[in-house]
This record gives structure tokens, C-alpha cells and sequence, in this order.
């Protein structure tokens, strides 16, 4: 050993954000969907980071006051 | 598209109102997402509404300038955010650019950590935050990270569409996403442990 540690999970929780946002390259996606095959650990922290995108827009969400609807058809240019 | 003038025959100006019903009503069915992303970016939902209306009335009076086929959404996105800046958001000190010790696994940690169980179903976990403090925690990230996070995570836009939307670099949006992201993560820990009664 060179005294260089290689954590694949710390590669695989760097990945976390650009995979579940679809941007990796081919390859890498591959490399993140094999370690989580058998990683456990990283596989829970993914599956918790989709909760949790979920969680975060619905928690955030508020219907539009149905008046507001109203008052934007009202801008429209009249015929 | 150019303006009618007065020469204009009447199948022009008839097209031209055609034209600019189908704008209208285009652009009218999108307001439920405008209104979401613009009442996360204003203090109330009184300055929210004010702000889409503000957004519609631009982009009904200004329709000739959008280009038929390209992207309706991010051009009315635009003009959202260009007004939220015009209205004079608060003005804020320069973000913070100190390197975060978290990184993306750290909200899980520490949720797990308060369980005291790491068998836990990571899909409860998520449970164990509050709506409210999650409002509150988007509310108070640093407007630039803000803004990017809104557009990504909450209306759905490609991180290309946000760069054009804010008029920044995409480099520019993928690292303020990512430091957005972990801004709001450190956020919720620290209020989960708050309520937990841990420090």
C-alpha cells in the first residue's frame, strides 16, 4: 500500500447528485450502478436522497389561490 | 414577429390575433408553476401573487419577443426571476464560500444517528422531517443557491435551461445547485436534532 486509500463509497456518494440528476457519462453511470449492486450502505443513502427530493417538493408545495387564475385571464389582451 | 400596422391587411391582423390567443392561453396553463417557484422566491403569498401577476402582464405585453417552438416556460421562468431581482429582493452579504464539511450522505447520517438504528427503512427516515422547517430552510439559503435549486428541483429544469433562464454559466449552476443542495441538507439536520433535543 501506498498509504492512498480509495473509498469507492466516497466515489459513490460524489456520484449521488449528477446520477439521480441523469447527467452522468454511460460509464460512469455503470460505475455507480455497480458498486450500489453490492453496497448496502450506499444504496440506503441513495434511495433516502429520492425521498427526500420528493419530500422537499411536496413540503414546499402550495396550491395558486384559485383568484389569482381569475385575475391573470383578466391581464389577456381583449379581443 | 412584427408588429401590424395600420396597412395590415385583415388577414394579417387576423393572424395575428391568433397568434396571440394561442400565446395567451399557452402561457396561462403554465401559472401553476409559476406561482409555485415564485411564491418560494417572496416572503407571502401576497407578494407571490403580485409577482406572477407582474410576470403575465410583461409577458402578455411583450409576447412579439418570444419565438415560436422555442421554450415557453423557461422564457416565462425568465422574466419571473429578472422581476424578483428588479423588485428589490433583500439584499444580502456575498454567499459564503467557505468549503462545507458536509457532504450528500450527511442529512442520512445524522437522521439515522437520532433513530439510534441503523436498520432503519431509509424510505421513514424522510418522515422524520418537518414541512415547516423545510419551507423555512429553502427560504434561507443564499438567494443565488436559491434560485438555482428552485428551478432544478422544484419546476424540473435541465441544468442548460437554468443557465439560460439565470443568464450564468452552467458550471455556474451545477456548483450552486450542489452547495444549494447541501445548504438546505445541513439546514434540516440541524432543526431534526434541535426537536430531537440534541445539539
Amino acid at each position: 500500500m501506498l498509504g492512498f486509500v480509495f473509498d469507492p463509497c466516497e466515489k459513490c456518494e460524489k456520484m449521488m447528485q449528477p446520477y439521480l440528476d441523469r447527467v452522468l457519462t454511460e460509464e460512469e453511470r455503470r460505475e455507480a450502478e455497480g458498486h450500489l449492486e453490492g453496497c448496502a450502505y450506499c444504496r440506503k443513502r441513495y434511495r433516502f436522497e429520492e425521498e427526500f427530493r420528493k419530500f422537499v417538493r411536496l413540503a414546499t408545495a402550495e396550491p395558486m389561490p384559485p383568484e389569482l387564475k381569475a385575475k391573470l385571464a383578466a391581464l389577456r389582451t381583449p379581443l | 414577429m412584427s408588429e401590424p400596422t395600420p396597412e395590415s391587411s385583415p388577414r394579417q391582423l387576423a393572424t395575428d390575433a391568433r397568434d396571440r390567443v394561442r400565446f395567451e392561453e399557452e402561457a396561462l396553463e403554465l401559472s401553476d408553476q409559476v406561482y409555485q417557484v415564485a411564491r418560494r422566491l417572496t416572503g407571502s403569498r401576497e407578494e407571490a401573487e403580485d409577482l406572477v401577476q407582474e410576470t403575465y402582464a410583461r409577458a402578455f405585453r411583450a409576447w412579439r419577443s418570444f419565438t415560436p417552438g422555442t421554450n415557453l416556460r423557461a422564457w416565462l421562468f425568465r422574466i419571473l426571476t429578472n422581476l424578483n431581482i428588479d423588485r428589490g429582493r433583500r439584499i444580502q452579504r456575498s454567499p459564503d464560500m467557505q468549503p462545507l464539511e458536509e457532504n450528500d450522505y450527511f442529512l442520512y447520517n445524522r437522521l439515522e444517528e437520532s433513530a439510534g438504528d441503523a436498520n432503519v427503512d431509509e424510505r421513514r427516515v424522510v418522515e422524520r422531517l418537518s414541512q415547516n422547517d423545510t419551507v423555512v430552510a429553502l427560504a434561507d439559503l443564499p438567494h443565488d443557491f436559491r434560485d438555482v435549486v428552485l428551478l432544478v428541483d422544484l419546476a424540473d429544469f435541465t441544468y442548460s435551461d437554468a443557465a439560460q433562464i439565470l443568464d450564468i454559466p452552467i458550471g455556474t449552476v451545477m456548483s450552486r445547485l450542489h452547495r444549494g443542495r447541501r445548504m438546505l441538507k445541513r439546514a434540516l439536520a440541524e432543526s431534526a436534532a434541535g426537536e430531537t433535543g440534541e445539539s
